[in-house]
């Protein structure tokens, strides 16, 4: 092979000789080279030189969203939730005299641990201080070392693993754990009367630690739960809801408990339409599926109300700062709100305060900043409060259910869960 | 009572159609022009994209006119990756390696303007195109055999995949064009001295390969609950797995195969599952397991399989 | 400002793991013929040994019962955050010994994986190993004990215990460093030599290296057995440097990669390998600060970067089909010293 393709090495003038090549490659080096010193400049400026009053400062946060690859359609809402949060958080700084600027620095980590480490890895060398993101914990764990030894705050706005809960470092989640969530969705579905359910959840860290916490409070209520696992981003699932459809019918369960994120619950949901089976027993969800236009096709709205569908999600029930968020995220981008999308915005917010409040680019004097106004800033998410391991301390719980409006199918936040029950503030389904 | 019944003896004959449709072009076009094209996903792929965009941004609810159009743009596709880049490569006599990382290299090409394609289309629709949902076609009944409905997306795929499978055997068997192929791809030189233009042949079969890979794309936004630009990524191995079972070249063997591959992922996971209580999330390590199987077992003969003579023996014997 | 040092030991030290893994590649396709689409198996195979080894065995020592307290749920976690940054000795001999374990299950692996490869013939090699790779996946992210989906973290970093974090990095960089030196010494060594010419000579023509007597199925053993095993060692690496693994990362996207810059860098060159290493992982980086600063929204930026890097293959691979560096002959030390005398006499 080498000899032939050395013999052969210049058929007329059709290809350039490695001296033609050589300067080519190192011109586009260059170019880029040149590219990433203007980006440094024109890039992260921080705080610590003393600037003149008049003079506006440009701090920059770092996000690090999964714009490709299997979350690909959570981080695309996000993006635009960058963007509004971002102008409101410069508003609003602005409004308090400050002359500060925020600008968002956006990469897009494809959903994989190496992107995400590259991401920050990048951020940090421009001088970013806060990074928001990833969204994966399997990321999150990736990127962990290199943002405590670099002394620099990572806010996840999604990340929900046990594991992570871990105190004194630098990794902070404006989302609580999952544990509170499946306490709510146990007692919702005991109290919808199933007492045998079938849990049908990703096997992910998410989905296993969240079926393992179900299936506790289940239990302690007095019922009983089969798990069922199925494998992460595969294109379709018909066959895992055919061997469901057979476990529900072996197993003679009342209710199915799904838990999913939203591209693979959607699959799910339009597969199980179509199951005689699978529409004769109660579905419960959880948050994740919740807002995917997916779920407003007909054929889902249809079978949700044949089967009575009802899900949680963490809320603050009739929270102002949310419906107002939600609705100004649809006019001016035109994006319904997903899971998340608050989360993330009160964590771009809480950065934005953070850093002007620590006063200068050390990392721990920021870290120390974002704990305190965490403790006194309510947001579309509700109270943002941190708990010693950095994470949500709080968190109410709704109902939300898929209603029948008059432009077709639409979500509902439809109950609350109080004291131990829960409380429905109207009846979805006839 | 089989395990999963009915739904995954169903299933398994809607994913044997799925594999013909994927797997039967990527056979075809390796056969013909020993090419291992990685962009193969991208022909399914923007033939499932042509289908949504001419459903959200144009309201389009004919199945006939989003098979014809993501026909068109696969085989395109196709055709351009060919005449821009396999063509130059074979005429610098490029190892087959290169060829193969060049088209992975436009597999990410394509990949990620389908994302820009999909946000421009957002842009000016507001409507969220990274995660579609399936779409119900108008042109494509519904059947009702005693008290069952047969899926108008099973129905589509039968009559699709039937269709190309008609025409793909009288093509190659009855057509001197189809003889053609089937020359250049046992024996490009030979071919090419008996007169048979090689190069109009190779444009044609990569054009007919891109085109019914897209039409499967299309079938699968009838079949699928959601569909990502990452959908067809997400499969790709599998649809590999199944031409590698017929060696890459025999047509027959990667039809038997695409029975076998769906046959253990739909039938058999339900049945392993039911049986011996094995989670469905192993359903991937079923494919890969039937996949190596086959392969040990029976080694096809394709490009150049087998144990040399000497070490047959002392290996067990046999092919 | 642009921290270029921080930038610098960052990309070297994805660049060092990412180079031992395109030496083995190249060893094995470019130079034996051997095409590995499988490469990220052994990676994974090294990253969790590495992983699950300096987990339990850090809390095995310091008398923490691994059954109560598993490295893989919060408690083993927060435990092992503590204890690993109390003995540095501690550290750097669990690094040792799990650096030579990791090539030793790789490579064993490698070894047993040469017979189903062997039976389905050259032309399925690849896919086969593919295979083996998403199955060794699956099969991880079922499997408790090494963390099942959750993957495993708190991996004790060798230099964990030194305080100046720019200090531990750049030591761990000087170790990656020497180890890609290590693995290029071994392998040009074992290239240029007559194993060498005897590898060329089974990846240019099996049959008539059989005829000449090469014993191919125990040449291609050994070549997957030292390829797999410095896989491995790139996957240990790997580990220690993301201080977590999860099955997630081991795709194979990994493996694709990987054959890229080998092709970019020059199929059976070793320098050429580092160079597509380089060029391919820098220009990766150096995206990376330029795409956000172009101000679209209507698509996102940084979807072109992934573009660029696509377009930047298929025209690299047009422009110069055989790869940057093209590949030598075969330079035994008696060749050296047959060239030398010719060189003396005529000179």
């Amino acid at each position: 092979m080498s000899e032939e393709s050395k013999g052969k090495a210049a058929p007329a003038g059709k290809k350039l000789s490695i001296s033609a090549l050589v300067p080519l490659l190192a011109v586009f080096i260059v170019g880029l080279l040149i590219g990433f010193a203007l980006a440094g400049v024109f890039g992260a400026q921080q705080a610590a030189q003393a600037v003149a009053p008049q003079e506006k400062r440009t701090i920059s946060i770092g996000f690090t969203l999964p714009l490709s690859g299997e979350l690909s359609s959570i981080g695309k809402v996000w993006e635009k939730v960058v963007y509004l949060a971002i102008e409101d958080l410069n508003a609003e700084v602005q409004a308090y005299g400050f002359n500060v600027e925020f600008k968002p620095v956006i990469l897009d980590d494809a959903t994989s641990a190496e992107g995400a480490l590259r991401n920050v890895q990048t951020f940090a060398q421009q001088g970013i201080k806060v990074i928001i993101g990833p969204a994966a914990s399997s990321q999150v764990k990736a990127v962990k070392s290199f943002v405590d030894s670099n002394e620099i705050v990572l806010i996840s706005p999604s990340s929900t693993a046990p594991t992570l809960a871990i105190p004194g470092d630098f990794v902070f989640r404006t989302v609580g754990s999952d544990a509170g969530q499946a306490k709510v969705l146990a007692v919702l579905a005991f109290q919808e009367g199933a007492r045998k359910v079938v849990v049908f959840h990703r096997n992910d860290e998410y989905g296993n630690a969240f079926a393992d916490f179900f299936e506790k409070y289940f239990k302690e209520l007095g019922g009983a739960a089969v798990k069922m696992p199925y494998q992460t981003g595969l294109s379709d699932y018909a066959a895992e809801v055919a061997s469901l459809a057979s476990r529900v019918q072996a197993e003679k369960v009342d209710a199915v408990v799904l838990i999913s994120f939203d591209t693979d619950g959607g699959n799910i949901l339009s597969h199980a339409a179509k199951s005689p089976v699978l529409s004769a027993v109660r579905w419960f969800i959880s948050e994740g599926p919740h807002g995917a236009a997916e779920l407003k096709a007909p054929a889902v709205g249809e079978f949700a109300a044949k089967v009575k569908l009802l899900g949680t999600r963490p809320l603050f029930i009739g929270n102002p700062l949310y419906e107002d968020f939600k609705a100004r995220l649809k006019s001016k981008y035109g994006v319904d709100a997903t899971v998340f999308c608050d989360t993330l915005y009160d964590a771009v917010k809480l950065a934005g305060w953070a850093i002007i409040r620590a006063g200068s680019s050390d990392g721990r004097a920021i870290r120390a900043a974002l704990v305190e106004i965490a403790k006194t800033y309510y947001g579309p998410s509700g109270w943002t409060i941190f708990d010693e391991s950095g994470d949500k301390a709080n968190q109410d719980y709704g109902v939300w259910a898929i209603v029948r409006t008059a432009a077709g199918y639409d979500f509902k936040d439809v109950g609350v869960y109080e004291r131990g029950s829960i409380v429905f503030l109207e009846k979805p389904y006839p | 009572m089989l395990p999963g019944y009915p739904y995954s003896i169903l299933n398994s004959l809607q994913y044997f159609l799925f594999y013909l449709l994927f797997s039967v072009p990527l056979t075809l076009s390796y056969r013909t022009s020993k090419v291992l094209n990685f962009s193969h996903s991208n022909f399914i792929a923007y033939g499932m994209y042509t289908a949504i965009f001419l459903h959200g941004l144009a309201g389009n609810q004919s199945f006939l006119v989003a098979a014809i159009a993501a026909f068109l743009a696969g085989g395109s596709i196709a055709l351009l990756n060919h005449l821009a880049v396999f063509r130059p490569l074979e005429q610098r006599r490029a190892s087959p390696a290169f060829v193969m990382i060049a088209s992975m290299g436009l597999w990410i090409m394509y990949n990620y303007l389908l994302y820009m394609l999909a946000d421009v289309a957002h842009a000016f629709t507001m409507k969220n195109f990274i995660s579609y949902g399936r779409i119900d076609y108008a042109d494509i009944p519904d059947l009702r055999i005693l008290d069952f409905t047969v899926d108008h997306s099973l129905l589509a795929s039968l009559a699709s995949a039937t269709a190309f499978g008609t025409a793909l055997y009288l093509l190659l068997m009855k057509t001197s064009l189809g003889r053609a192929m089937r020359a250049v791809a046992d024996n490009p030189a030979l071919a090419e001295i008996s007169g048979i233009p090689r190069e109009k042949v190779l444009r044609f079969t990569w054009f007919l390969c891109g085109g019914a890979a897209a039409v499967g794309g299309v079938l699968w936004t009838s079949f699928s609950g959601t569909i990502t630009p990452a959908s067809a990524d997400a499969m790709i191995l599998q649809v590999f797995a199944v031409s590698f079972i017929g060696g890459l070249v025999s047509l027959s063997r990667t039809i038997l195969g695409a029975l076998a591959i769906s046959l253990a992922e739909n039938v058999g996971i339900a049945a392993l599952n039911t049986f011996f209580g094995i989670p469905t999330s192993f359903r991937p390590f079923i494919t890969f397991v039937t996949l190596l199987t086959v392969l040990i077992v029976s080694p096809p003969l394709g490009a150049a399989g087998g144990l040399p003579y000497r070490f047959r023996r002392k290996v067990g014997g046999g092919r | 400002m642009i921290d270029i040092l921080g930038f610098l030991v960052s990309w070297l030290t994805l660049l060092g793991i990412y180079s031992i893994l395109a030496l083995s590649l190249n060893f094995e396709s470019g130079v034996s013929g051997v095409t590995n689409f499988g490469k990220v198996l052994f990676y994974g195979v090294g990253a969790y040994v590495a992983a699950a080894l300096s987990t339990y065995l850090l809390l095995a020592i310091y008398g923490i019962d691994t059954s109560e307290t598993p490295p893989y749920d919060i408690k083993g976690i927060i435990a092992l955050g503590h204890l690993s940054t109390r003995n540095p000795l501690v550290n750097l001999g669990l690094f040792a010994l799990t650096l030579i374990l990791a090539f030793l299950v790789a490579g064993a692996l490698g070894y047993l994986l040469t017979y189903p490869i062997l039976r389905v013939g050259p032309a399925f090699v690849g896919f086969t190993l593919l295979s083996s790779g998403e199955l060794m996946r699956i099969f991880l992210q079922h499997y408790t004990p090494l963390g099942a989906s959750k993957g495993l973290m708190a991996i004790p970093n060798p230099f964990a215990w030194v305080p100046v974090p720019r200090l531990r990095e750049a030591l761990f960089l000087a170790v990656v460093l020497s180890l890609l030196a290590l693995v290029y010494l071994v392998l040009n060594r074992l290239v240029n030599s007559p194993f060498g010419r005897a590898l060329k000579a089974v990846r240019d023509d099996e049959i008539a290296a059989l005829c000449l007597g090469k014993h191919v199925p125990r040449i291609k053993a050994t070549v997957l057995f030292i390829g797999s095993g410095f896989s491995g060692v790139a996957g240990a690496l790997l580990a220690y440097y993301l201080t977590a693994v999860n099955p997630d990362m081991f795709v194979p996207a990994v493996t694709f990669n990987v054959w890229a810059m080998i092709i970019l860098g020059g199929l059976g060159n070793l320098k050429g390998s580092l160079v597509g290493a380089a060029v391919f992982t820098l220009l990766d980086r150096l995206l990376t600060f330029v795409t956000p600063q172009i101000g679209l929204t209507v698509v996102s930026p940084d979807y072109i970067r992934w573009f660029a890097v696509g377009l930047l293959i298929v025209v690299l691979i047009i422009a110069r089909p055989q790869g940057l560096l093209p590949e030598e002959p075969v330079k035994t030390p008696a060749l050296e010293e047959a060239l030398r005398a010719a060189g003396e006499s005529s000179g």
